[in-house]
C-alpha cells in the first residue's frame, strides 16, 4: 500500500523516524549511524561567501510570516545569520 | 541562543536563524521556546543554495532530510561585510554565543559570574575562566577556556616560534574522559627585534587572552542519559617565560583548577529524543515533523518508502560491520 493521502501517510511515517540509533557521541538521531546526515562533514564542504564579502542579500518569512528582508531589516547593525539545520529534530 | 539574547542586544548585534521549517513549526518553537531572535523559514531551501551551502551529500532519496545546510554561522559588520564565520564539521556542534559576540566586537568579553581561577605571582596575574553559556559544559557546545595574562609594564612573553633557550607559552587542558580540546586561539604577537643579540622574537604584552576551545562529547554528556555527575575539575597548565628586554624570569609552570558544571541538553520533544533524562521542549514537536515529512515527500510519496528500504539497508550493512 502507497501512502496516496495524509490520512494514509498518517500511518506509516512515524516508521520512518519513531527509531533511533545512537552513535559513539551518545547522540540519537532519525537515521542510521554512517548515514550522511549523521557522520562528520567533509573538510571540503563549501562554507559560502568569504570573509570580506557583503552577505547576499534575501527575504524570508519570519515566525510570523512577515517578510524580512535581511539587509534592511538589520539596518545598521551588526548581525549574526544562523545556518542549521532544523527546530524540529 | 536563547538565553543569550540580551547580550546580543546589549552589543548591539541583531541575531537571525535561517532553515528549511515552515512559519508554522517556527511560530510554535519561538512561542514555546521563548526565542526573541528572528526565525526565518526557508521551506524550499532557496536561501540555503543562494548562499552555496545546501549539503549535496543528501539527495532527494533522503527524503526529509533533504535541503538541510551546511551548519554554520556568518558575522557580520554594519556595513553587511563578513567579518567572520564559523562552519562546523558536525550537526552536532556549534560555537557558543558568546563567541559570535566577541567575533562581531572583535574582543573576549569574559561575564562576571564566569567560573575561574587565579593565579598572582611575581607581579604576573593569569587568570583562567570557562567562557561561553553560563560558565557550564553542554554536549555539543563549543566553549572556551580563557587564560588571561595581565603582565606588568616593560614585560612580555613569548609565542611560538622562539629561539633556543627561550620558553614559548603553552597551555594544556586536562580534565575527564570525553572532554574534547581544540588547537590553540591567540591574539596576533607583536614582533621584538632584540640588536644586542641580533633576534627576532614574537611577543604578547599587557593584557593577552589565551582560548582553547573545548566540548564534552558522549562518554561525559549524553543527550540519551540521565547526567551522572554534576561537577567536574579541569586543570590548566600554563607555562611561560616572562623577560623585559634585558633579562629573563626562569620559565614557570602554574597550575589553575576550576569546578565546571555539566549542563543538560535541550532535545526536542519527539519520541526518540524523551525520557532519557534530558531537558526536554515545551511542547510536542511531533506534528511538525510530521508536516515537515509530509512537505517533503508528499510529491513522490515512495521516496518515504525508499527511505524506510535505505534505512534497513544501512542498518544490515552496521550490524555486519559491527
Amino acid at each position: 500500500m502507497l501512502p496516496v493521502s495524509i490520512q494514509d501517510f498518517d500511518e506509516l511515517w512515524h516508521i520512518a523516524v519513531m527509531k533511533a540509533e545512537r552513535d559513539e557521541l551518545g547522540f540519537d538521531a532519525p537515521a542510521p549511524v554512517g548515514h550522511p546526515v549523521r557522520a562528520s562533514l567533509p573538510s571540503d564542504a563549501p562554507t559560502g561567501p568569504a570573509i570580506g564579502n557583503r552577505l547576499p542579500d534575501f527575504s524570508l518569512p519570519d515566525a510570523f510570516g512577515r517578510v524580512i528582508n535581511f539587509h534592511e531589516d538589520r539596518g545598521q547593525s551588526k548581525a549574526a545569520l544562523v545556518f542549521y539545520r532544523s527546530a524540529v529534530w | 541562543m536563547r538565553d543569550a539574547f540580551d547580550k546580543f542586544e546589549a552589543a548591539g548585534i541583531k541575531l537571525y536563524a535561517l532553515s528549511y521549517d515552515d512559519q508554522e513549526t517556527l511560530a510554535e518553537f519561538a512561542q514555546k521556546q521563548g526565542v526573541q531572535y528572528t526565525l526565518l523559514s526557508d521551506t524550499d531551501s532557496r536561501v540555503i543554495k543562494q548562499y552555496g551551502l545546501l549539503n549535496e551529500q543528501l539527495s532527494k532519496k533522503d527524503a526529509f532530510l533533504f535541503g538541510i545546510p551546511y551548519p554554520g554561522v556568518f558575522v557580520c559588520d554594519e556595513d553587511g561585510t563578513v567579518i567572520s564565520k564559523f562552519f562546523h564539521d558536525s550537526y552536532k556542534k556549534r560555537e557558543s554565543p558568546e563567541m559570535l559576540i566577541d567575533a562581531a566586537l572583535g574582543h573576549i568579553t569574559i561575564d562576571e559570574t564566569a567560573p575561574r581561577a587565579e593565579s598572582s605571582e611575581d607581579g604576573i596575574r593569569i587568570t583562567a575562566a570557562l567562557h561561553g553559556g553560563n560558565g557550564s559544559l553542554r554536549q555539543g557546545i563549543v566553549r572556551q577556556l580563557v587564560t588571561t595574562f595581565d603582565l606588568p609594564e616593560g614585560l612580555h612573553i613569548y609565542g611560538e616560534p622562539v629561539p633556543q633557550g627561550l620558553t614559548a607559552t603553552k597551555i594544556r587542558v586536562e580534565g575527564p574522559d570525553g572532554l574534547v580540546t581544540l588547537p590553540m586561539e591567540v591574539p596576533p604577537t607583536t614582533p621584538l627585534h632584540l640588536e644586542a643579540l641580533n633576534i627576532d622574537l614574537n611577543v604578547w604584552s599587557g593584557t593577552v587572552d589565551l582560548a582553547i576551545p573545548l566540548y564534552p562529547v558522549g562518554e561525559l554528556v549524553s543527550e540519551c542519559r540521565p547526567i551522572d555527575e554534576r561537577e567536574v575539575e579541569i586543570s590548566v597548565h600554563i607555562t611561560f617565560q616572562a623577560c623585559t628586554d634585558e633579562t629573563c624570569l626562569l620559565p614557570q609552570t602554574r597550575t589553575l583548577s576550576l569546578r565546571i558544571e555539566l549542563e543538560e541538553v535541550d532535545v526536542p520533544n519527539l519520541p526518540i529524543h524523551t525520557g532519557h533524562g534530558q531537558r526536554e521542549g515545551n511542547y510536542d514537536s511531533t506534528p511538525a515533523m510530521k508536516r515537515l515529512i509530509w512537505r517533503k515527500v508528499r510529491k513522490n510519496p515512495l521516496r518515504l518508502l525508499q527511505f524506510i528500504w535505505n534505512r534497513k539497508r544501512m542498518e544490515r550493512r552496521s550490524k555486519r560491520a559491527g
